[in-house]
């Protein structure tokens, strides 16, 4: 149940209301306050005040003062007139309750109204902003426009004027060569019949006659010109400079950016110009079969089985030739070389085979444990037993469930210590 | 960049442009005039000279001519200022020089080489420096000729490969150092980035080396002085500057490089006023500016004692794309400070004018 402020004092002329309204020690701010054009109220809970005024006034022009514990409201008519008192004597509940239900639509309307207008006047504002941004950036561009353009018009008139000059001067260039065009069309002619003549060209002997070469620039010139005219040296004692050009094998222009292409190209093409070369050469009493790199490999694998090692070699030998990037024929090579004890020819083949065998992906594991173990074999058996024991860590890690690697490689570890505690 | 600080920067603003109904190659100015001539190849596989003169905002066509084969070159380096004969090369091999006011007949004929003549160069004439009036060509045959205009049939001087050598396309030539009647020099580049320098006066091999890109241009600072500078443009966007005027026995000239675009480079022309900056045309369509500037010491001596040179450093003025096809051809009025011509693959010729070099 709220708590009715109800000793407010109030005070009117013609044209406003006075209301005060003490607080009772309650602290007020504008949200407490609720205006409309008939109906006042003030919310401070738990207290609470209302008034159903009297006669309508003009709530956007009240104003309402808080402090020192107290509202002044100031409230201006609607109609200048005297109130009996400031509220409505006889209102009953029901129409107190309408009337605070219309206040407050009168209220939310009114808030509505002006967000709107707010909205417009904002989008307003921003069109003006942006038309003056324009017309600003139109101004600047319009001033740079305008100095080209005076600059080509400045420069356009100097041609003009230049242009003047020269067609004076050609006036009477043109009135001169209508005289020579007479005198040089016979001796034309009679030097096309001629086969080799060191003759100078007519047009020097009949220069001297001319009296004006070139307006403006004077007589000396002209003299200047003659004795020049005489003194040409006679044309250079013919030679040949032979020259030497910096080698290209394309007949394209030569480009930075295509260096590298056109390398890998001429790579390639000296690759397979081998390749061919020593097929063409030796193999043309080859069967058909024995072409086939493959083939090659199979053979190669059986005559290991069978124990004949040089046999096999020669197989993967061949093979080798016909397709050089087969992994398995070096691999295998270098298994029959761990037997025929030709240890750096297996080193060599296990190298080999290990690059070929990038990238390291499960498939080729079995492969390249292959290889390291074939490796790290021969590099024991040569007593670099090191490098052999990193091939074999290599191989473990490859394949770490693998027992003879595992045993292989302690001992091997232990004839290190051994070695080195002995020496 | 401010605006402000940009405009003070020469300007390319572009007067002119002029359709073509042929693929121009080269154009250049008829000297002491506002006339400029296109040399192309029309669709029916014919040679196009046209002559246009400058009137106010266009180009007007004084004379259309046609040649029998396509041409590939012109120069009017080595003819007299009365005369002003243009020297063709074509797609042939032909070696023409054209008297304009009466080009049926030409003035001077060979065939000079078997392929095409990719580039030529013409120098002693124009009233610029001294000696005979050479001009210099350049094949796709792996020759360079060097022909006087007054001997027929043969050249001066023929660099051509060794017996059994195989040949590589020679894709520019430029004269220099002709600062006395008797001193001549021949640069050529190739297109497997070989760069020669020939002595004409010696007749011998001067100076070689290989910039790791086909050489689309060469062209020295100024034909008719000590030799100076020499530009070399190349594929790949590339251009070197050579500083010409000490050479080191083992190590030749020393360069400064600059790779200012991804595509060609197709052509390098000094601006004929000042000897330091020079305009490059680029396969994207572009033209840039670019100013050379001498280092403090131009030569020291290094670790024998043997002279070396010093190259300084270049700084770009400015840059302008004008067409989306390669600018295949420029040339600077010699006349008119700042007035220049280019022509692109898209078959227009455009007349630019570069502003404020004055203060430069």
């Amino acid at each position: 149940m709220p708590v009715w402020l109800r000793e407010h004092s109030w005070r009117q002329s013609l044209t406003a209301v006075y209301l005060s309204l003490p607080l009772r020690g309650a602290r007020a701010t504008a949200a407490n306050i609720f205006c409309s054009e008939q109906y006042l109220k003030v919310s401070i809970p738990p207290f609470l005040f209302e008034a159903v005024l009297y006669a309508p006034i003009d709530d956007t022009n009240s104003t309402a003062k808080i402090g020192n514990g107290n509202i002044f409201f100031t409230l201006y008519k609607k109609e200048p007139a005297m109130w009996d008192s400031l509220t409505l004597a006889n209102a009953d509940k029901e129409k107190l309750q309408h009337l605070r239900e219309n206040a407050v639509l009168e209220a939310q309307e009114k808030a509505k109204e002006e967000t709107k207008a707010k909205k417009v006047t904002k989008q307003e504002n921003k069109k003006y902003a942006l038309e003056a941004t324009m017309k600003l950036e139109e101004a600047e561009r319009k001033r740079i426009e305008d100095l080209k353009e005076k600059e080509r018009q400045k420069v356009t008139k100097e041609l003009e004027l230049w242009k003047n000059q020269q067609k004076d001067g050609d006036k009477y260039k043109s009135i001169q060569a209508k005289e020579e065009l007479h005198q040089e069309k016979e001796p034309l002619k009679e030097r096309q019949n001629e086969k080799l003549n060191k003759t100078r060209i007519p047009n020097e002997g009949s220069s001297k006659t001319r009296l004006k070469s070139t307006r403006g620039r004077g007589s000396c010139s002209i003299f200047s010109q003659d004795l020049r005219e005489e003194q040409l040296p006679a044309p250079r004692a013919a030679a040949t400079i032979k020259v030497n050009f910096t080698p290209r094998v394309f007949p394209t222009a030569l480009r930075e950016s295509r260096v590298a292409e056109e390398e890998e190209w001429l790579h390639k093409q000296a690759e397979a110009r081998r390749i061919i070369n020593s097929d063409l050469s030796e193999l043309e009493d080859l069967k058909e079969e024995e072409k086939n790199p493959d083939w090659l490999k199979d053979k190669g694998n059986k005559m290991f089985a069978m124990g004949d090692y040089l046999g096999a070699v020669n197989a993967y030998n061949l093979a080798v030739r016909l397709n050089n990037k087969l992994p398995l024929l070096y691999l295998n090579r270098a298994a029959c070389h761990l037997k025929l004890r030709n240890l750096h020819k297996a080193i060599e083949d296990s190298s080999k085979a290990l690059e070929l065998l990038t990238p390291p992906v499960p498939d080729n594991e079995n492969a390249r444990v292959k290889a390291h173990v074939r490796r790290g074999t021969a590099f024991c058996q040569l007593e670099l037993y090191t490098e052999g024991l990193q091939d074999y860590e290599a191989a473990l890690k490859i394949d770490p469930k693998n027992k003879i690697i595992e045993k292989d490689a302690e001992k091997i570890r232990q004839l290190i210590q051994g070695t080195m505690q002995s020496s | 960049m401010s605006a402000v600080l940009g405009l003070e920067r020469p300007q390319v603003v572009s007067h002119v442009q002029q359709a073509l109904s042929y693929t121009v190659f080269d154009c250049k100015w008829v000297p002491r005039s506002a006339r400029l001539m296109c040399l192309g190849s029309a669709a029916r596989g014919t040679g196009i000279i046209q002559l246009y003169e400058l009137h106010g905002a266009r180009l007007e066509v004084l004379r259309e001519i046609e040649k029998p084969k396509p041409i590939k070159c012109g120069t009017f380096g080595a003819t007299s200022l009365q005369q002003r004969y243009l020297a063709t090369g074509d797609f042939d091999g032909n070696l023409n020089i054209w008297n304009l006011e009466a080009p049926e007949i030409p003035v001077y004929s060979v065939k000079g080489h078997k392929e095409i003549i990719n580039s030529i160069d013409g120098v002693g004439g124009l009233g610029i420096g001294e000696g005979a009036p050479e001009i210099v060509t350049g094949s796709r045959d792996g020759t360079v000729k060097v022909w006087d205009p007054r001997q027929k049939d043969t050249p001066v001087a023929n660099m051509e490969p060794v017996q059994g050598e195989s040949k590589r396309d020679c894709w520019t030539v430029a004269f220099g150092n002709a600062y006395n009647q008797e001193e001549r020099v021949v640069c050529a580049g190739y297109d497997n980035g070989d760069i020669k320098l020939f002595d004409l006066k010696t007749m011998s091999l001067r100076w070689e080396t290989n910039i790791k890109n086909g050489v689309c241009s060469v062209e020295f600072d100024r034909k008719d002085i000590n030799m100076n500078k020499l530009v070399a443009t190349s594929l790949e966007g590339k251009f070197h500057v050579f500083d010409m005027r000490t050479q080191h026995p083992t190590k030749g000239f020393a360069s400064v490089s600059e790779k200012a675009q991804k595509s060609t480079i197709w052509q390098v022309r000094h601006l004929p006023q000042n000897r330091d900056i020079f305009m490059t045309s680029g396969g994207s369509g572009s033209l840039h500016l670019w100013k050379y500037e001498y280092p403090a010491q131009r030569s020291k001596k290094d670790s024998e004692g043997s002279e070396m040179g010093v190259a300084g450093s270049l700084s770009l003025l400015q840059n302008v794309t004008l067409s989306t096809q390669p600018i295949s051809s420029l040339d600077w009025s010699p006349d008119k400070k700042g007035l220049c011509v280019c022509g692109a693959f898209d078959q227009t010729v455009r007349v630019l004018i570069v502003t404020k070099l004055n203060k430069i």
